[in-house]
């Protein structure tokens, strides 16, 4: 693959964002529309005790991705309620086009104690075309299983065969790290299979070999085919120390499958890197590959996972 | 009509010091027969830590089965280890509910975890032991019930049983979280999954029992028996909110099913309330009844849900 970079598009700090949301435009998600793009994204409030909140919110923007047209001031989903599992955030929320509706797949989380957080994957559907959502149940419908204990996120849903598939992340394991004062997740990316979108049977394996090491946190997966080949994009990173170390932090990662069940990892042909000295100078992460009036496009973070804003890119070969 | 002996207290886990993990609580009684003893297991709490907060491990006690007041045996340690760091069930493994797969006891029970806005959440876990019942080990790592669209959280309380070769799984779901000025309490109803090998479950996904004293009350302890002719389930039942007292506390509560899908309610028929004075004169709650030798007993907790022990009842008489 090769993707030619097309700059920044959105900066979040330049416009007002609804939720009391300042800052963050991360995971960015399109519904297309005959004359523009929507994109989803997650900003981000601060509640009374100083902590996060991810609230959802869209901008419209032309189809050569260079006029932002409007901007959600209205909360597109509310957050879950009391106790429930994306209490204190949503993202991302992936989108897709489902016949006469749009279902929103919630990447929901929740803060705990011994550990800072727990994610669970929960659907919600829109009946106007994408401007609100509204969950089909209060709980999640990918979560915690024997296998795969914790942290269920970042979904990706898309229907191949009559069948709905979701690429997803589950937990391993929960690390102390020397470099790091708090416990830290290992994550790896894992596959679902449904016929109704709602109940879903996991396959129960780590779809993407490790490159790093062991413990590599693998995020974010987003899938397209062309070519009769399907081609998954995602990040991976070190496990500790990422945040600021530039070495250590999120890099793309490149895997493709002829089956949609064997996933061969091949980042040397990913096309696309760090910059040398820009807002995507750091890290690569958050990736989401789209179709747009015949072209692919890849929206995706950059530094400080997105704080500053996403950035688009278009595939050349 | 079932009608009740009480037959007295059977344990009284404070009288026992000298085992750190058992000072206080004794809870959710459940058996597993021997040919001469009967297991009991029960889950007991440490003292707290010093913010006050407790964890919970599942043990045993073995119960003479000529004489269910001679206590033979107590485990010399919990049965299952509390969970890894970040898992379900970090904080506490309790209630225990257990049954025999040819040579293994398989064990189902509540995992305890920490949150932030809410104090807790509860999945269901399984594991399973070669020693006969005294230790057990997870098959993975995670949950083998936990939530989805419709049960949001705190999946707890399992009852495992097998009738006509088809595993049941009765435990209690999570419907809200009342915010109670800031110290949320939970809402929970009695529910049911089965299975055909104890491991992939289907849910009903309804509240098989009809609420009495108000809409959110609270159900716990789903205890189902197969007696003449009948599925019988005796549970317990209290209002959601300042339930630490005899007027809200906790009750034994009773249903009956021809199919083990449809219950009716009637609570008249349960037999057995709370004492004038003494150790179960405040509360009674998580009945566990099993049939020893051709009687049926009942286990039960008393005041402060099982804080100073479980008591013994007996089956006098029966007329549906």
């Amino acid at each position: 693959m090769k993707w030619k970079k097309l700059g920044k598009i959105f900066d979040p700090t330049k416009y007002k964002l609804s939720n009391n949301c300042f800052e963050f435009a991360q995971s960015p998600q399109t519904l297309i529309f005959d004359d523009f793009v929507r994109i989803y994204f997650s900003s981000r409030e601060k509640d009374k005790n100083g902590k996060y909140l991810s609230n959802i919110s869209f901008i419209d923007i032309d189809k050569n991705f260079k006029k932002i047209l409007s901007i959600s001031n209205h909360t597109v989903i509310e957050l879950g309620s009391l106790g429930c599992f994306d209490e204190h955030g949503i993202f991302p929320l992936n989108i897709v086009k489902d016949k006469t509706k749009i279902l929103g797949y919630i990447g929901g989380w929740n803060r705990k104690i011994s550990v800072s957080v727990d994610t669970s994957i929960g659907l919600a559907i829109s009946t106007d075309s994408g401007l609100t959502f509204q969950r089909i149940g209060t709980g999640p419908v990918l979560t915690s299983s024997l296998y795969e204990p914790f942290l269920i996120g970042d979904p990706f849903v898309a229907n191949y065969g009559n069948e709905y598939h979701m690429w997803y992340i589950y937990g391993t394991k929960w690390i102390n790290h020397s470099l790091e004062t708090e416990p830290q997740r290992i994550y790896k990316i894992g596959h679902a299979t449904s016929k109704d979108g709602i109940s879903w049977l996991k396959e129960g394996k780590q779809l993407i070999t490790d490159k790093l090491n062991l413990d590599e946190c693998q995020a974010h997966p987003t899938v397209i085919c062309f070519n009769k080949i399907y081609h998954m994009l995602f990040c991976y990173r070190q496990q500790a120390d990422f945040r600021t170390n530039r070495n250590r932090g999120y890099r793309l990662g490149y895997a493709f499958s002829k089956d949609l069940r064997n996933w061969t990892r091949d980042d040397n042909v990913v096309g696309i890197d760090v910059s040398k000295n820009d807002w995507d100078s750091n890290m690569l992460c958050y990736p989401h590959m789209f179709r747009c009036d015949g072209k692919i496009y890849l929206l995706y973070n950059g530094n400080e996972f997105g704080r500053f804003g996403f950035g688009l890119a278009v595939l050349e070969n | 009509m079932f009608k009740w002996k009480k037959l007295g207290r059977i344990f009284n886990p404070t009288d026992y010091k000298e085992k750190s993990w058992v000072q206080e609580f004794s809870q959710a009684p459940s058996v597993l027969i021997f040919d001469k003893f009967i297991r009991v297991y029960f889950s007991c709490r440490p003292l707290p830590d010093k913010n006050g907060q407790y964890v919970s491990y599942s043990a045993y006690i073995d119960l003479n089965r000529n004489n269910l007041f001679e206590i033979i045996k107590i485990s010399k340690k919990p049965v299952l280890e509390l969970g890894g760091q970040g898992t379900f069930d970090e904080f506490g493994t309790y209630p225990i509910s257990v049954i025999k797969n040819g040579k293994e006891i398989w064990a189902y029970y509540g995992g305890w975890t920490r949150c932030e806005s809410v104090p807790f959440n509860v999945a269901i876990g399984m594991a399973v032991s070669h020693d006969n019942g005294v230790t057990f080990h997870r098959l993975g790592s995670g949950p083998i019930l936990s939530y989805d669209p419709d049960e949001p959280f705190i999946l707890s309380g399992p009852k495992i049983r097998i009738f006509n070769g088809l595993w049941y799984l009765w435990y209690i779901a999570g419907k809200k979280w009342i915010e109670n000025k800031g110290k949320p309490e939970p809402v929970y109803k009695i529910h049911m999954a089965s299975s055909n090998d104890g491991i992939n479950w289907i849910k009903q996904g309804k509240d098989l029992i009809k609420d009495k004293v108000e809409e959110n009350e609270c159900q716990a302890s789903p205890d189902v028996i197969f007696y003449k002719e009948k599925y019988h389930m005796f549970f317990c039942y209290r209002y959601s909110l300042n339930y630490r007292n005899k007027e809200k506390g906790y009750r034994i509560g009773y249903a009956y099913s021809d199919d083990l899908v449809n219950w009716v309610r009637d609570d008249i028929k349960a037999g057995i309330d709370v004492s004038n004075e003494g150790w179960d004169s405040e509360m009674i709650s998580y009945p566990h009844v099993f049939e020893l030798d051709k009687k049926i007993y009942m286990f039960y907790l008393g005041n402060q849900v099982g804080r100073f022990g479980f008591g013994l009842a007996q089956l006098e008489s029966y007329n549906p």
